[in-house]
């Protein structure tokens, strides 16, 4: 691949006890994507984090965050990435700027920087009117910007975050989603789980699917979207079967054409799948060809699938 | 079952201490100057076992000589007897080695007083080494020379300790703190008036002594209280420092930040250790009414405030670890408070009841003379057991120190032969096995907490 990755597994297991929860995953999260990582709960999203953040070791395989091998540097990889869990850690006793004050002591940023950096922090997750409320008296949505204005505070080039709108209201969701595509403008890879796929379609440059530990897709959005679905599918919908008949022979043979088949009739009318490669001229012509021939026709129309539908598509459902 | 209870086990390729990835310059220089306090810390422990085996060498008498000749060379300028310099040696190489192991982990952790603690402990070697001639100090202040000497090219290094500041700032916050310190100190008043009253209406009659007296029960009660209450709260603070930043799911944030494990666990134990102090600075003025009525004097305050803080420390640590190692703050606690109670005040009491029993019957009841070999024994052991609870140690330091004015050394007659054996003040040997453990333990809590998870 000619893109330069900064997330990359190959064949990254993980097994407690007899269970594996992650069977030979291997990613490749490309320098400045927005990468959502789907898959159904219990796919082992959450431990390929966990294993991508250093805290959790791998059974077998290798990773690599940033240049450095989570198994061997872990503290480089830590200095390079910013890690959001699905929970969030809630100090009781604690105000909003005293908690990112901590953390950016944690990442050993000299005392008399700190200020400045918290300001900077608490405009850019819109919480400045907050500073000085405490950190467990915020909502949720609150809580979980905090929690990303403090994967900010050293920097990093990476950010890792779980489930990072799970749970948010609808308004918090979209808020958060901008914040992401800000954060990307700013030039930091994000690489976040979600199995809420109208986040992916949004945002997402890059999409891996996972099920059951293992990667069964993943690309950019582009590439995806042309895998997933590579061709369209038309439905005819004619009075009879005699009239499907004629139609399937008529479609066999035309150009772009590159499967034909007949569905099981539905209210007493048959129906003619129409699977082409063509573009929109050419599925007027289709429709033009069948009328020249006299064909009456009930319906035709075109099955647009959306994300969900491809998800549903390729994962078959293991887990669930 | 285990697995779950217990926090994951530490990674077997995770090394020694020291061994943290460094990531600047000034990462690695902390490393290396901490290597340089470790092994002297483990030549202490060497040279200490070596002395050990001279003086049983020099006990068994194979050779009559090898006491003077062993006084002459580790410890040439100190007068007094033989066997006492040897204890004396082994002694300062224990403090030796739990100094040098506290100032290791204050170097990784970078903390503010590591610097000072490092050139203190230059100065207390090598004037050990001159008005001593302890020549086995030059080991720890070559060391500690050589680590300041690393440590000095970088002393932006050092800081506050972050967890420490957060900790307090949430502890000291609000009025709870103020509500706690009241409380805290208006019980120990109502103690101490109680005391007094009851003290009153016994009537022991008039006078200085009398008066002296109820000085002396005022003191010891007002430090019994605060003996009692660190015992409580001291293991309390602690066993949920590490558990308790797991079940606030908080623990894997601070894993992913660059903070190292020695700065974590020394911040969790000064904040504890910090508000500890606080309270026993609260109680002095309490302590020091006993000065109002005479009887008590400063030797005995002073020590009965290190044996307090000695006891902080250990029961501080013996907390961090348990919560090191445990899953879940309540079964850290309840691991912690049976060790204490277990190792420092059954075992002991009851050890020491039975030793004191066999005398008795021996003695007193059957009339058989013990060889002094057997005897000495005894009484070490007993000396021992007395100095493995901080509460008899306590007694039995201010008894010397009241009845016979000892706060160091004495020599013991032993009733068999009449000959003299060298005997401790109880709370020396107490500081010094305290210290060891604490020094320890914090290492073991350290490598605990930096172990990945298998």
């Amino acid at each position: 691949m000619a893109e330069e990755l900064i997330i990359e597994t190959h064949e990254l297991v993980k097994s407690f006890g007899k269970f594996t929860a992650v069977k030979g995953l291997s990613l490749a999260v490309p320098v400045g994507s927005i990468y959502g990582f789907v898959g159904p709960n219990g796919a082992g999203k959450t431990t390929t984090m966990r294993m991508l953040t250093t805290l959790t070791r791998p059974s077998n395989g290798t990773a690599w965050v940033a240049g450095h091998s989570v198994t061997s540097e872990p503290r480089a990889v830590r200095r390079s990435i910013g890690y959001m869990p699905d929970e969030f850690g809630v100090y009781d006793d604690m105000r909003v700027w005293e908690y990112l004050d901590f953390f950016a002591a944690c990442y050993d940023i000299p005392e008399n920087e700190r200020k400045r950096l918290i300001n900077d922090l608490l405009e850019l997750v819109d919480l400045t009117h907050r500073r000085d409320d405490m950190v467990d008296k915020l909502s949720r949505g609150l809580k979980q910007r905090l929690s990303l204005a403090r994967t900010l505070a050293h920097d990093p080039q990476v950010l890792i975050l779980d489930e990072p709108a799970s749970g948010l209201d609808p308004r918090a969701r979209v808020e958060i989603r901008e914040l992401l595509v800000e954060l990307a403008s700013m030039g930091k890879t994000i690489f976040f789980s979600t199995h809420i796929l109208a986040d992916v379609s949004e945002i997402c440059t890059h999409i891996g699917i996972v099920e059951a530990g293992e990667i069964i897709a993943q690309g950019s959005m582009e590439e995806m979207r042309a895998q997933l679905q590579p061709h369209r599918e038309i439905t005819v919908t004619v009075r009879d079967e005699e009239t499907a008949q004629k139609v399937m022979a008529l479609m066999q043979n035309r150009d772009l054409v590159i499967g034909v088949t007949e569905l099981k009739p539905q209210g007493g009318r048959a129906r003619v799948r129409i699977d082409f490669t063509g573009d929109d001229d050419g599925v007027a012509d289709l429709s033009q060809a069948l009328n020249n021939e006299g064909i009456a026709i009930l319906g035709f129309a075109e099955e647009i699938k959306d994300l969900e539908t491809m998800f549903m598509s390729v994962t078959k459902g293991i887990v669930s | 079952m285990m697995s779950t209870l217990t926090a994951p086990a530490p990674n077997e390729a995770s090394g020694p201490i020291t061994a943290i990835e460094p990531l600047s310059p000034r990462e690695a220089r902390l490393e290396r100057a901490a290597r340089v306090l470790r092994w002297a810390a483990i030549s202490n422990v060497l040279l200490a076992l070596l002395t050990g085996v001279g003086v049983l060498l020099a006990a068994a008498q194979v050779d009559p000589g090898v006491f003077p000749t062993l006084h002459d060379v580790f410890l040439s300028r100190y007068v007094g007897a033989s066997d006492l310099a040897l204890a004396l040696v082994i002694l300062l190489l224990f403090l030796n080695m739990s100094a040098l192991l506290v100032v290791m982990v204050g170097v990784l952790a970078r903390e503010i007083w590591a610097i000072p603690a490092l050139w203190l402990l230059v100065l207390l070697n090598v004037s050990g080494v001159v008005a001593l001639g302890f020549a086995f100090g030059a080991v720890t202040a070559i060391a500690a020379v050589w680590a300041g000497v690393i440590t000095g090219r970088d002393l932006q290094a050092f800081r506050f300790n972050p967890v420490m500041l957060k900790e307090l700032r949430g502890r000291m916050r609000g009025v709870r703190a103020f509500a706690v310190m009241s409380v805290y100190l208006t019980l120990m008043s109502t103690f101490a008036m109680l005391l007094y009253l009851i003290y009153n209406s016994i009537g022991r009659g008039t006078g200085s002594a009398a008066a002296g007296e109820l000085g002396r029960v005022l003191f010891v009660g007002v430090v019994g209280i605060e003996l009692l209450l660190i015992v409580f709260i001291a293991p309390a603070f602690t066993a949920g420092a590490i558990t308790g930043e797991r079940e606030r799911q908080t623990y894997d944030l601070l894993r992913t930040t660059l903070l190292t494990s020695p700065s974590f666990v020394t911040g969790k134990l000064e904040s504890a250790l910090g508000y500890i102090l606080l309270l026993l600075l609260a109680g002095i003025p309490l302590q020091s009414i006993a000065f109002l009525f005479g009887g008590v004097s400063e030797v005995e305050v002073l020590l009965s405030f290190v044996i307090l803080m000695i006891t902080a420390i250990t029961l501080g640590t013996i907390g961090i670890y348990f919560s090191a190692v445990m899953a879940k703050t309540l079964r850290a606690s309840v691991r912690s408070y049976s060790v204490i109670l277990g190792v420092m005040f059954i075992v002991p009491v009851v050890l020491s009841v039975i030793i004191s029993l066999v005398r008795d019957i021996l003695f007193v009841q059957l009339n058989v003379l013990l060889s002094p070999a057997l005897e000495a024994l005894l009484d070490y052991t007993e000396a021992l057991l007395t100095a493995l609870n901080p509460v008899t140690t306590a007694l039995r330091t201010q008894e010397l120190l009241v009845n016979q004015q000892i706060v160091g050394f004495w020599r013991a007659t032993l009733s068999s032969d009449g000959s003299t054996i060298p005997m401790v003040s109880p709370w020396i040997t107490f500081a010094i096995i305290y210290l060891t453990v604490s020094a320890l333990l914090i290492v073991l809590a350290i490598r605990r907490t930096r172990a990945v998870e298998v």
